[in-house]
């Protein structure tokens, strides 16, 4: 086993740990995240399965082919992130705006604003 | 010619960190039997203490959103009124406010349902500084493209609106997109809209107030998360 290796799984188990104590309720979450760590340690302890399929879809390494699919899921991970952002900032305008609306200041004398 | 004193005619200003031009605004309007709404955006320094509080309605936004929330809330809050129009204007005293009654006009005469302030059909006295010029024109074709309305002047603050604008009309952009969102709703809602001439003054106060070309990078891309997250 190289360095690299032993420092990726060093990783994704201290992830692992991480989840597993916070997810513990919910036992969908925990089979899905033990299945992505299961392959993410196969992954890491046999490389060559990432080279052969990376081969298979015209890529030259196996380290490129993470590389890339890499790129295409932070591009999602940040869209959805800015749409949570959006949303957030949606329900915290309608509560600002709730509270201004609520404590509006009215000019003294109403009925004649022109005075 | 007074309409203002027979209709219940509320004039929206969203304000931020304004000075003592807004003063006089308020005093201006409530002079000809405007109603004025301010709005102050989450100011540094509480605005309701720089004007005349007899004078206008004052709504604080306890933090700063941005331009386009305190218009919504400003508009929220004149039907709350039980307005008959709603006109809105910017805070900076770049609008004229001699030019309300042109902006009123066709709707009063049901021509349309919502005026929009062009500071480009004016012929006289425009005077655009280039660099500001060029930035309009961008956001025209931009404009254009998201909504399909080929308009004259693409963010100008100045506009007035009728009832039945005014109650379909729900800006959610918080900041300056709220521009060109105001486009979509036009068409979502399908009201008519006019282009009406207004005078607008560049003072070197309002140019520093104003938009610079990196917000419009930014308006820009609230647009394209807008479009892409209905």
């Amino acid at each position: 086993m190289s360095g690299i290796q032993l420092v990726l799984l060093t990783g994704v188990a201290f992830i692992c740990l991480y989840f597993v104590i916070r997810l513990k309720k919910k036992l969908l979450d925990l089979v899905l995240l033990l299945l992505m760590i299961a392959a993410a340690v196969a992954l890491i302890v046999w490389p060559d399965i990432t080279t052969r399929l990376a081969k298979v879809l015209g890529v030259g390494r196996g380290a490129d082919l993470v590389f890339y699919i890499s790129i295409l899921i932070f591009w999602f991970i940040i869209l959805k992130l800015y749409d949570r952002v959006r949303r957030l900032e949606r329900s915290f305008t309608d509560i600002i705006r709730e509270d201004a609306l609520k404590k509006a200041i009215t000019p003294s004398n109403e009925t004649e604003p022109g005075q | 010619m007074n309409a203002a004193a027979d209709n219940k005619i509320i004039v929206v200003i969203p304000a931020f960190n304004e000075g003592i031009v807004l003063k006089t605004i308020v005093d201006e309007l409530a002079l000809l039997k405007y109603i004025p709404v301010v709005v102050d955006d989450g100011s540094r320094n509480d605005l309701a203490n720089l004007i005349d509080q007899k004078k206008a309605f004052v709504l604080r936004h306890r933090v700063n959103l941005g331009q386009g929330a305190a218009l919504q809330t400003g508009i929220e809050f004149a039907r709350r009124l039980n307005a008959d129009y709603i006109v809105t204007m910017d805070a900076d005293g770049q609008h004229d406010i001699a030019s309300i009654p042109s902006l009123l006009e066709p709707i009063f005469s049901g021509e349309t349902d919502v005026a929009l302030g062009s500071r480009f059909l004016v012929k006289a006295d425009t005077k655009v500084p280039a660099k500001r010029r060029l930035l309009l024109q961008l956001a025209r074709i931009i404009n254009f493209l998201l909504s399909g309305f080929w308009l004259s002047d693409a963010h100008n603050g100045f506009r007035a609106l009728n009832k039945t604008a005014f109650e379909k009309i729900q800006l959610t952009e918080n900041r300056m997109a709220h521009a060109s969102e105001i486009l979509f709703e036009l068409k979502l809602r399908k009201l008519r809209f006019k282009e009406v001439p207004v005078r607008v003054v560049y003072t070197e106060y309002s140019m520093h107030k104003g938009q610079s070309a990196w917000d419009s990078i930014k308006i820009l891309f609230d647009l394209i998360l807008h479009k892409l997250f209905r």
